[in-house]
């Protein structure tokens, strides 16, 4: 899937990417895994630098990686764990802070690691908890931390959690994480065969379907708390579509802004496509890149 | 008689002498109250070709069938008079209590003519008119001069209606201002300063009696539900500042004077941004339960009202990227009692004529400008210096300069533009070119059609006349029963609706067709005023710069309106009136309105015009 830029490219960031893993269970290097026609460490550097002023992949001594528009640093130590790779990669890297990730996760989602990094103003980490767990390979870490993470490398404290109730770090919820991401494909690990073959189909399955932004305007904005929404869809998708995939991202709408069966709105709100054509059937059909803006249905004042 | 009292209070401020008269009711029938019954009263009082700061031009206030009824949104009333600022009509709603304590007074206009030889106020207790000095309130605000006149009367419950500092120097787009909302446009403002009439206040003790109560109360409570449903969320949620960052994203936010259609600032100026940072409180018109007003807090700690009009007229149309700069900016106009729209459609003429050195005398005044924005509002109050120009609006004052900034000055028979390009909406353009009181986005609802989806928005023809005179005609009931607008997408048959409401309030057997009728018949007589006082085809017409500049940016880059286009517009929209080719009513279509000696009156001696 194409990613959806949500943000201008954030200058004072950098994105992380751990390479040096074992690969052990995978059985050969999971970088060069062919995904998308490419490397898999290439597709992901790829979609970050999108987004991202600078990308910093960390890899084990002498590991062999395809040419990346990458700064390329290495560990020190060799399988120190997720401290060791983001520390060595925060190190390296000459962003205020850095969304650190691991070269597994083939699902780049844009708009929640936008949404992530909008969240560090005021913490040192933004970490995603996912199905009762910290995904602290999907999180964004302040440069300040430097100094905590490097005293738990020397007191062998592998496991990021560690750093957690010493600092500023807000935990990004499910229902915050759903909205932008709904079945948590950003955590998506690929460590068997299995779960690389079950990528690639999802993959295909991803690539066979369309993309739309929502706008929200009005009193549904100041409901949904956000401007904007993406969402996929299945191809040859309607408005009932759309319409039933926000209310499944931003429930809050259901019941004030999306009738109940989900699939239309309620009188005081119609569609605009692109700006130009204003359309409230529901089989009206969406293309890929549409733009649909819900407003008020009353232009008036 | 039900709904109304049959009659009119006329003041004559040279002679100080009062006169009650009746209404007949054939002529309430034919005209309702509010914009329809002050038209009426205009078309008599008005001597033809009056000028609009004479004694004898009439200022009327009247009130409507509905006001009283404590049916939802309609605690209002009307001020018509001759327009200093177009020459032609001006009628103006606003709502507050005055409306109801108005119409409790037993009257259905106050017509109010001469001249006093000082500054006074006119103050009606039941059925005594008084005139007294106001010599003290002479600079004072509408607020200020409200809470004054009630400490003398000592009485908290007398309701004024009140002049600033800009109606008193007969700033042409000055207001008359009531509990902080405002008869806004057109300048009847001005005409009361030129009266010498500081305010009015008014106490009174009538009711007013209904045909059939419980038949009402029954209406009452089935539209005050409707009232709360989704058709109004816009309206309780958020209010009118929602249109800001939709407009532009649709490409119709006026900018720059006109010279875009989008603001690349609008999200800081969003009716959603101001929301969340600046929010203060929610409130509403007397009787209302839709509530739209919204009050936000300024930096310097005032709580100040805001709708999209002002925000966009203040905001993009001026290159005001900051809210709190339109806060204080429309804190000012309230203060002074100027019209927003005019304000700013006159301060955005003077921005660009200054950037492009028409206006040397103003440098600074410059798109985007705060400072000298905010202190340009206070100079146009006061008449001083370029405020002088400015005062007399954009029409006249690109006269007066001259050259190319005629062509910069962005207005209808005089009245400066409101927040909808017309050339990404080609209704809207259509309505506004042929609105009798100019520039206007509420005597019409024009732009619905293109909001819709009924129509492409940016494309023209024929066809769109047919929707602005319908358009027109319902928005003339809505004013004359008085309801609000925001309220009209709650009826799911308006005029079967309408005429049930009427018939129960009036006690008259109103079929819908006789409603749609009235409404017709408002809006011509409208039309024959503006005729009577000079109106020619060339007055149905807009901007240049609208005609010859496509849009520079949004998602209608590269869209324009051409001559050609509007004129195919206009045939449509006079030959769906009935109307000449050149837009003149002929006498046919008087006959079909009634509009005849015995049926009313007031029309006996209207030139009649033959069509062809």
């Amino acid at each position: 899937m194409s990613p959806v830029i949500v943000e201008p490219v954030k200058r004072n960031a950098s994105a992380v990417i751990l390479a040096g893993g074992k690969s052990s269970r995978m059985g050969r290097p999971k970088a060069l895994l062919q995904f998308d026609n490419e490397p898999l460490i290439v597709h992901i550097v790829r979609a970050l630098k999108s987004m991202f002023a600078e990308a910093v992949v960390v890899a084990a001594p002498e590991q062999e990686l395809p040419p990346l528009p990458a700064l390329l640093v290495r560990d020190e130590v060799a399988y120190q764990g997720p401290v060791g790779g983001i520390y060595y990669g925060l190190k390296a890297a000459r962003g205020e802070f850095g969304f650190v990730t691991s070269c597994d996760v083939a699902f780049t989602n844009l708009s929640l690691i936008s949404y992530l990094t909008s969240q560090i103003a005021d913490y040192d980490v933004v970490v995603p908890y996912w199905q009762e767990r910290f995904q602290p390979l999907h999180a964004v870490y302040r440069r300040s931390v430097l100094p905590l993470l490097k005293e738990q490398l020397e007191r062998g404290e592998l496991r990021p959690i560690f750093l957690y109730d010493k600092v500023r770090t807000r935990k990004i919820g499910e229902d915050e994480i759903r909205r932008l991401d709904p079945e948590g494909l950003s955590f998506f690990n690929m460590n068997t065969p299995e779960d690389y073959e079950e990528a690639l189909k999802r993959w295909e399955r991803m690539r066979s379907s369309l993309t739309c932004t929502v706008e929200l305007f009005g009193a549904a904005r100041l409901l949904a708390k956000t401007r904007e929404v993406s969402l996929a869809l299945p191809q040859e998708a309607t408005l009932s579509h759309v319409f039933a995939a926000l209310a499944e991202r931003v429930p809050v709408l259901v019941g004030r802004v999306i009738n109940s069966d989900g699939g239309s709105l309620f009188s005081g709100y119609t569609c605009n496509i692109n700006g130009l054509d204003f359309v409230r059937s529901p089989s009206a059909r969406i293309c890929s890149g549409d733009k649909i803006f819900i407003l008020s249905a009353d232009a008036g004042g | 008689m039900y709904g109304f009292h049959g009659r009119l209070l006329h003041i004559d401020l040279s002679t100080r002498q009062s006169s009650w008269r009746e209404l007949e009711e054939a002529r309430l029938r034919a005209f309702l109250g509010g914009i329809g019954l002050g038209t009426s009263l205009l078309y008599e009082f008005a001597p033809p070709g009056v000028d609009p700061f004479a004694p004898a031009n009439p200022l009327i206030f009247t009130s409507a069938p509905l006001v009283g009824t404590g049916l939802t949104t309609t605690a209002k009333f009307a001020v018509v008079t001759k327009s200093p600022l177009t020459g032609f009509i001006a009628d103006s709603l606003s709502s507050s209590h005055f409306a109801l304590e108005l119409k409790r007074l037993g009257l259905d206009a106050l017509v109010i003519t001469g001249q006093a030889a000082s500054t006074v106020y006119i103050y009606i207790n039941d059925q005594e008119v008084e005139i007294r000095a106001a010599e003290p309130l002479r600079g004072k605000s509408p607020c200020e001069t409200e809470a004054l006149i009630r400490s003398e009367l000592n009485s908290p419950a007398v309701c004024v209606a009140a002049i600033g500092k800009a109606g008193e120097n007969r700033v042409r787009f000055a207001t008359i201002s009531n509990e902080g909302r405002h008869a806004g446009r057109g300048g009847v403002g001005a005409v009361m300063g030129s009266k010498n009439l500081k305010a009015i206040a008014v106490c009174g003790g009538r009711e007013t009696q209904v045909a059939d109560s419980k038949g009402i109360e029954a209406i009452a409570d089935s539209l005050r539900q409707r009232s709360l449903g989704s058709l109004t969320d816009k309206y309780r949620k958020i209010g009118t500042v929602a249109n800001l960052a939709v407009f532009n994203r649709l490409g119709t936010l006026p900018t720059r004077n006109f010279q875009q259609s989008t603001f690349d600032h609008a999200e800081a100026l969003s009716g959603e941004s101001l929301t969340e940072h600046n929010f203060s409180r929610r409130h509403g018109c007397a009787s209302c339960t839709i509530r739209c007003e919204r009050l936000f807090k300024a930096l310097n700690g005032a709580e100040q009202r805001l709708e999209y009009e002002t925000l966009f007229a203040l905001g993009p149309l001026c290159g005001i990227k900051d809210p709190e700069v339109v806060l204080q900016a429309a804190q000012l106009c309230d203060l002074y009692g100027l019209d927003t729209i005019s304000t700013g459609g006159t301060l955005s003429w003077a921005m660009e004529c200054s950037e492009k050195g028409l206006l040397p005398e103003a440098q600074d005044l410059r798109f985007g400008e705060p400072n000298a924005l905010l202190a340009a509002i206070p100079l146009i109050a006061r008449r001083e210096g370029l405020g002088a120009l400015l005062a007399e609006g954009s029409k006249r004052a690109a006269v007066e300069i001259g050259g190319a900034s005629l062509y910069w000055a962005m207005h209808v028979k005089g009245l400066e533009l409101p927040g909808y390009e017309p050339r990404s909406l080609k209704t809207m353009a259509l309505g506004l070119a042929v609105s009798p009181r100019g520039a206007c986005h509420n005597r019409s609802g024009a732009y619905e059609a293109d909001f819709s989806g009924e129509v492409d928005r940016l494309r023209a023809d024929a066809g769109r006349g047919a929707l602005v005179a319908a358009s027109e005609d319902f928005a003339a009931v809505l004013d004359s029963l008085i309801v609000c607008k925001f309220l009209r997408k709650c009826f799911t048959d308006f005029y079967g609706e309408g005429a049930e409401l009427l018939s129960k309030v009036t006690g008259w057997d109103c079929s819908s067709d006789e409603l749609r009728r009235i409404g017709e018949r408002i809006h011509n007589l409208k039309k024959l005023f503006n005729m009577r006082e000079g109106w020619r085809s060339a007055d149905d017409w807009l901007p240049e710069r609208l005609l010859s500049e496509t849009l520079p940016t949004g998602v209608a880059q590269g869209t324009g309106l051409t001559s050609n286009e509007l004129r195919e517009m206009l045939q449509g929209y006079y030959q769906a009136r009935g109307w000449d080719q050149n837009g003149l009513v002929p006498e046919k279509k008087l006959r079909e309105l009634g509009l005849t000696l015995d049926r009313v009156q007031v029309v006996q001696n209207v030139p009649i015009v033959q069509a062809g």
